[in-house]
């Protein structure tokens, strides 16, 4: 078999291995990404895998599709509302994390400051997915939200410069601190600059494009390109994809058409799924349990440098943002989330994969990063839940979830009911038979109804809320009535793209109406 | 006599309000007005398409709302009309009370105060003086014990 056959018959069987994780993780209710690790340490116990690709190969591949995803489903507008905040934390932040993980692990560890350095900027990228998905599930508020996201989206994009600026020096040994913050300060405004260009020339042409296979492409170019043109230039690679999918998901897609965004949606999804995936795999595949071992007092002392000093970094940023008013202003209950939602994955995974052979302590260090990626996804990414629930930041009361419980078992009767139904029309249950089941159904339907409509009663806040759903649903419904119109050629296409897009816009004003009215009641909210 | 006007947004206090109101109309033989006011602002900072869904949205769950009010006015027996404006809550409120003579206007107090809430439990009361104040408008304020 030639090369090309080989690597391709790799890509395949990893590609596969993530999916057949991904069914046993869903099934079995697992932790999907630290299962992959688990997985990659059981296949690696015969051999551990020796990644023969370059290092600037490996980021070039992984870190476009992370970020470019998380990047363009940010909201600019809500963005500029809690940009100072996201600034401190994913700027000096990050400096200070990189200092701080280093100075720690340095002594701890006792491994050379320069390599210890190396190691501080690559685990000081955060990595909420698990977090934010939580948030979502559990309606944590928007801005606390929007906060962890946007501080993982920047700290990326200057963690990688760092972490650049610190291989070069642990490698050469050579390391001015004035031509490190040039080079720092040149690097990511460039990377910023490039994005900038190319984002903007982007957007327009998507939001003059209607045919969405073309946009999907022009998308791709973006993200990809941008990260190649920028490291053409010796500039961040990651920061001009971080602004070029800013500008292209808020000023680009505004006037998509409804079908191309479902497109462009669900391709980043796919993409940014499958490199978190594969990093998750291929870290499990390049560790071996003998390294884990060997570095275990290793990998102790870096995950108590990074927990002590994400402390110190929220806690003394967040004191700090209350110098730039109000606005800034991080709430107490919100620095405890951010501090032990400070979760590590897939780019520090990345990063530590990238190190060039030649790195003093090279496998020491992904042993350190293996144990802080997984004690941040077992230890805080388990108990984060908690901590929202003691803090009060979790918006479903127990009316909420009672509600909740009483529209599940309604859905289930009524399921129970339309099945019987089935099979006495089938002839599969005899008339009595069917009429004795109906009725105990009927009764077990009219209870919950009755449980509902007085839980609404005692709670008249659950009947805006139930507005708010059902309206949703029913949009919902429309949309895809229209869309089986267009699929049964009822509807042509201009027709279907104007009548959807004026439902998603409906939708889109919906979720801010519900934002604004919970967030600022006003007159209605106490009438 | 002229319309009660029952001020309503949904809410924790909706509901009591609207049954108060209905009460009242019930009592007194007078027509029931419920009325939903939505601010501006939120539209107002949004792009033109945007921001028209909002206005066309809030009018939509508006009228939704009150749908469900006079549903149960209904099976009370009670005729009721149902309005939603856009505008300044306040002003708007109190134009709209000028504008069909009003002889009470019925609104809901919280239970729970919010900083950033136009009619937090203190604010409602103040709200209530004002309104009587320049339209001599009787005021009730269904308190969250009623």
């Amino acid at each position: 078999m030639n090369r090309f056959l080989t690597a391709e018959s790799v890509v395949v069987v990893l590609v596969l291995v993530t999916t057949l994780v991904a069914i046993i993780a869903r099934r079995r209710r697992l932790p999907y990404t630290v299962t992959l690790v688990v997985i990659g340490l059981l296949i690696a116990i015969p051999t551990s895998l020796e990644l023969e690709a370059t290092p600037d190969l490996i980021l070039a591949i992984f870190v476009p599709p992370l970020v470019f995803e998380a990047a363009f489903h940010l909201d600019l507008r809500q963005l500029r509302e809690n940009l100072t905040p996201i600034l401190l934390l994913a700027v000096p932040g990050v400096l200070l994390t990189t200092l701080l993980v280093g100075g720690m692990t340095a002594l701890g560890a006792g491994m050379a400051f320069g390599t210890a350095v190396v190691f501080g900027a690559l685990i000081a990228a955060t990595d909420p997915v698990a977090v934010v998905s939580l948030f979502r599930a559990l309606g944590v508020p928007r801005q606390l939200a929007l906060t962890v996201e946007g501080e993982s989206l920047f700290n990326d994009g200057t963690a990688i410069v760092v972490f650049r600026i610190a291989v070069a020096a642990a490698l050469t040994g050579v390391f001015e601190p004035l031509t490190g913050l040039t080079d720092f300060l040149r690097i990511a405004l460039g990377g910023i600059g490039v994005g900038l260009v190319l984002g903007w020339i982007t957007a327009q042409l998507v939001a003059r494009l209607e045919d969405r296979l073309t946009v999907t492409s022009l998308t791709t170019i973006l993200a990809f390109g941008s990260y190649v043109a920028a490291e053409y230039f010796h500039v961040s690679g990651v920061l001009a994809v971080v602004v070029a999918g800013l500008l292209c998901g808020n000023v680009g897609m505004a006037g998509a058409s409804p079908s191309t965004k479902i497109m462009i949606f669900n391709l980043w999804e796919y993409l940014a799924f499958l490199a978190n995936s594969l990093v998750f795999l291929l870290i499990g595949l390049s560790v071996d349990l003998t390294l884990l071992w060997d570095n275990l007092g290793a990998m102790v002392v870096a995950v108590v440098a990074v927990v002590g000093s994400r402390a110190i970094v929220v806690y003394g940023f967040s004191w700090l943002a209350r110098l730039w008013g109000k606005t800034s202003r991080i709430p107490s209950s919100w620095r405890h989330v951010l501090f032990w939602g400070g979760l590590r994955g897939a780019i520090s995974l990345a990063l530590v994969l990238s190190l060039p052979v030649a790195m003093p302590a090279r496998r020491e260090l992904q042993a350190m990063t293996f144990g802080v990626v997984l004690f941040t996804l077992l230890a805080q990414g388990t108990t984060i839940q908690l901590l929202l629930e003691r803090l009060g930041l979790t918006e479903r009361s127990p009316q909420w979830v009672a509600r909740e419980t009483r529209l599940g078992r309604l859905f289930a009767t009524q399921a129970g009911l339309r099945r019987l139904e089935q099979m006495h029309r089938d002839g599969m249950l005899p008339d009595e038979m069917w009429a004795g089941l109906r009725e105990g159904y009927r009764q077990d339907q009219q209870q919950v109804v009755q449980e509902i409509k007085q839980l609404f009663h005692e709670h008249a806040e659950l009947e805006g809320e139930m507005l708010f759903q059902a309206r949703r649903e029913a949009l919902k419904a429309e949309r895809g009535a229209l869309w089986d119109a267009l699929r049964r050629n009822i509807l042509s296409d201009p027709v279907y793209e104007r009548l959807s897009t004026d439902i998603d816009h409906r939708l889109e004003a919906l979720d801010l109406i519900y934002s604004a009215t919970h967030e600022r009641p006003s007159v209605g909210e106490e009438g | 006599m002229g319309p009660i006007v029952c001020a309503t947004r949904g809410g924790e206090a909706g509901r009591r309000t609207q049954e108060r109101a209905i009460a009242l109309a019930k009592e007194r033989g007078a027509e029931l007005v419920f009325l939903c006011v939505f601010d501006p602002s939120l539209a107002g900072q949004l792009n033109d398409a945007l921001g028209a869904a909002v206005e066309m949205e809030q009018q939509w769950l508006g009228r939704a709302l009150l749908g469900t009010a006079q549903a149960r006015a209904q099976k009370e027996a009670v005729g009721t009309n149902a309005v939603v404006l856009i505008g300044p809550v306040l002003e708007t409120i109190e134009g709209f009370l000028r504008q069909v003579d009003a002889s009470a206007l019925i609104i809901g107090e919280p239970k729970t105060s919010s900083a950033l809430a136009a009619f937090h439990p203190g604010k409602v009361h103040h709200f209530a003086e004002r309104v009587r104040q320049n339209t001599g408008v009787d005021v009730l304020v269904v308190s969250p014990e009623e």
